[in-house]
């Protein structure tokens, strides 16, 4: 009797664990399933990627290419949002699942990475990228990574507003000139109904520490990324430009600034015309466009003034596609053949412009065929070359760009330090990292 | 406990299985990693107490330690007077009773990081809009401060769990026997007393279990956190969890990280024992 009784027992609990580890393996089966495929008749590719904007649209391009490409899968995961992107991409690595194509987006991450990376420098795709946007994925002749796009910033103007105060956006070039069109501004203030001139964003450090710095910091290092990844100090040769300028945008913003967000910025105070100018870059478009389509028609960008490179902006490539070198051999082939097709075929370049919506990073391209006139404008600069380093990838990883000088320009702000605590500290904790 | 014959084993294990997954190994190696120069990927070689001993002169650490201590001190006896308070409210002889429990309990069920955003709107724009209407200076810029960024998360955190605490404050109020508090009324005894010798003593270990479970909570809040301030202005409103995760994440210091995690660890499970130890002497029965 009591056997008996045992037994039951025991047949519910082998019963609860076999459930639990059923549950456990189906995964496994179905993966097993998959790169049986991929080892038969059809490569799989797995992409993981970081940047959630053009998620839709991406897969409907990689949907596209398997049309084309029967033999081919492509699957795509996507994690979003910056920060999000790499420790997901790390724990995938540390665990074991590796993804074919991923993302890796300054000098750190080719390090930390190296040994993944597959070269890249037979693919067309790197024959055709534009100069000097490979400096941080290039090694020795090999070449580790392919650009994403081009991205660049300055201030965002209002076309109307500057009309209807008699500026001419072109005739602004140095800093003068832009202390005197803002002050025009600010005493026309009632008459064109807005607030203030400038929305300055205090509570986003990046603003100020990762784009706002660069562009007064880019020169020192010879606008060159890898410099400044190898530098062992920051000197603030230009800290009294950036003082002046961060002084100006903050004297004539809508305040209190230090609890102003991006998305106040952008949508509530920059779309809805409330003000004039604000600093930020070509990502702005698609909000704008969202939040009123007649003011997205008529805005531009305004170089942001550093002496000796009037009329320059920064231009960049945020992110890097590299193919991971672990994967069989005839995925990294069709993995690159993907990258190639989408940056280099006809096809592929109509995706990238009017798709992705991207300022391309390689040459080519029909440039009046880009989406938005903001794009147009940083494409026209990078083409002709008028445009300062992109050296924020560089600094180091505190990230010494938010969590060092955007939040001592916060607190520069807020009164609670002086420039000279602000440049003296930034300096010390820069040498600090790079020991 | 005569019952742990081989059944009680048997039925234990799948969850002891799916803890010792879960949390116990996870910690061995985290606790391991600690000790190596770890990033994440590769952990090349044995630094030993590097880690621990680069974290005493972390101020930014140190600075975030001491932000959690003092919000927790502050929301754990705002929120255990509050939910009292709630609790004795809706256990009260009203009509709307139910309706206000159900009032009171819902902000709980909404995720901490709408919350944060919710709340950011709120203290942002609608008080920024209060204060601009009516001139008062001191409504405007919130969160932009370290003060008005550390109330913020204060309000935040006890709107949000008073009714959670309340609950179970409301389980063991149920508990207490009409006729002491009858036989103390006619004795003489007034409100406060009655309250102060009987149900108050009776509750205690209510406190116990919502001490606990507030003290551990305000220790270990990240995601209210993170949409609410950020961290900012300037890293001032920067709490524990949040400061572990920027190390390892942003500053890529994955080794470093899991130190001041472990350092973390110890510390609120030796702040959670030593609570519940005290109070469960406290303890009567009936």
């Amino acid at each position: 009797m009591r056997a008996k009784h045992l037994f039951s027992k025991v047949a519910v609990v082998a019963m609860i664990i076999g459930l639990f580890l059923a549950g456990c393996s189906s995964d496994d089966s179905n993966k097993s399933n998959n790169s049986e495929a991929s080892s038969g008749d059809k490569v799989t590719i797995d992409i993981f990627q970081g940047k959630v904007e053009f998620k839709d649209q991406f897969e409907a391009l990689a949907k596209q290419y398997e049309e084309k490409n029967p033999d081919v899968k492509i699957n795509v995961k996507t994690v979003g949002g910056g920060t999000e992107y790499a420790p997901v991409l790390k724990s995938q690595f540390s665990s074991g699942d590796e993804p074919d194509i991923f993302n890796v987006t300054g000098p750190q991450d080719v390090i930390d990475y190296k040994k993944y990376l597959a070269d890249m420098s037979d693919t067309e795709a790197a024959k055709a990228a534009i100069d000097g946007t490979l400096a941080t994925v290039q090694d020795g002749d090999k070449i580790l990574g392919l650009p994403f796009n081009q991205e660049g910033y300055g201030l965002i103007y209002n076309k109307r507003l500057f009309e209807e105060a008699g500026i001419k956006p072109e005739e602004i070039l140095t800093f003068e000139d832009l202390e005197q069109a803002v002050e025009k501004l600010d005493s026309k203030k009632d008459e064109l109904e807005i607030e203030a001139v400038f929305a300055l964003p205090g509570k986003e450090a990046w603003v100020m520490g990762d784009h706002l710095a660069n562009a007064f910091l880019a020169p020192e290092f010879d606008h060159d990324v890898m410099k400044a990844f190898e530098s062992d100090t920051v000197k603030f040769e230009r800290g009294k430009e950036m003082k002046r300028f961060l002084d100006l945008q903050n004297k004539y913003s809508v305040q209190p600034v230090l609890s102003l967000d991006y998305s106040q910025q952008v949508e509530e105070y920059f779309s809805l015309e409330r003000v004039a100018m604000i600093q930020q870059g070509n990502w702005v478009y698609p909000s704008v466009e969202q939040m009123d389509p007649e003011v997205a028609e008529n805005i531009g960008v305004l170089p942001i003034p550093v002496e000796g490179f009037e009329g320059s902006i920064p231009v960049g490539v945020p992110n890097y596609w590299a193919v991971n070198n672990n994967s069989d051999k005839e995925v990294v082939e069709a993995s690159k053949k993907f990258l190639d097709w989408m940056y280099t075929s006809d096809e592929g370049k109509e995706a990238v412009l009017n798709e992705l919506k991207f300022i391309p990073a390689y040459e080519g391209y029909d440039t009046e065929k880009i989406s938005d006139p903001l794009s147009q404008d940083i494409y026209e600069y990078a083409s002709e070359g008028k445009t300062i380093g992109w050296i924020f990838a560089g600094y180091p990883s505190n990230p010494w760009g938010t969590a060092v000088m955007g939040a001592n320009a916060q607190q520069y702000l807020a009164g609670d330090m002086t420039w000279e605590e602000l440049e003296k500290d930034a300096i010390s904790k820069w040498e600090e990292k790079r020991k | 406990m005569k019952n742990r014959d081989v059944s009680f084993w048997l039925f234990l294990t799948p969850v002891l299985v799916a803890l010792g997954l879960v949390v116990v190994v996870p910690l061995i190696y985290g606790t391991i990693y600690s000790f190596t120069d770890w990033n994440g990927l590769v952990a090349t070689k044995f630094i030993g107490l590097e880690n621990y001993t680069r974290l005493f002169s972390d101020e930014l650490f140190l600075n975030s330690i001491w932000f959690t201590i003092k919000f927790s001190v502050v929301t754990v006896i705002i929120l255990n007077v509050l939910g009292l308070g709630l609790a004795i409210l809706v256990t009260r002889h009203i009509k709307t009773n139910n309706f206000l429990r159900t009032i009171f309990f819902m902000p709980n069920l909404i995720g901490g990081l709408i919350l944060g955003f919710i709340w950011q709107f709120i203290f942002i724009n609608v008080f920024g809009d209060i204060g601009k209407a009516l001139g008062i200076e001191a409504l405007t810029g919130w969160l932009s401060t370290t003060a008005t960024g550390f109330w913020g998360l204060v309000i935040l955190t006890c709107w949000q769990m008073a009714g959670y605490i309340m609950i179970i404050y409301i389980a063991y109020l149920q508990n207490i026997p009409k006729e002491l508090e009858e036989s103390a009324e006619i004795d003489g005894a007034n409100s406060w007393q009655r309250f102060k010798s009987i149900t108050f003593p009776l509750v205690a270990p209510a406190f116990t279990i919502s001490m606990f479970l507030t003290l551990s909570n305000s220790f270990k809040i990240y995601d209210q956190n993170l949409s609410l301030t950020n961290g900012g202005p300037f890293q001032s409103t920067q709490m524990v969890a949040m400061e572990i995760v920027n190390t390892a994440f942003s500053a890529n210091e994955m080794a470093y990280g899991q130190a001041k995690a472990v350092v973390f660890f110890v510390m609120v499970a030796a702040i959670a024992l030593t609570q519940v130890y005290y109070n469960k002497k406290r303890e009567v029965d009936l």
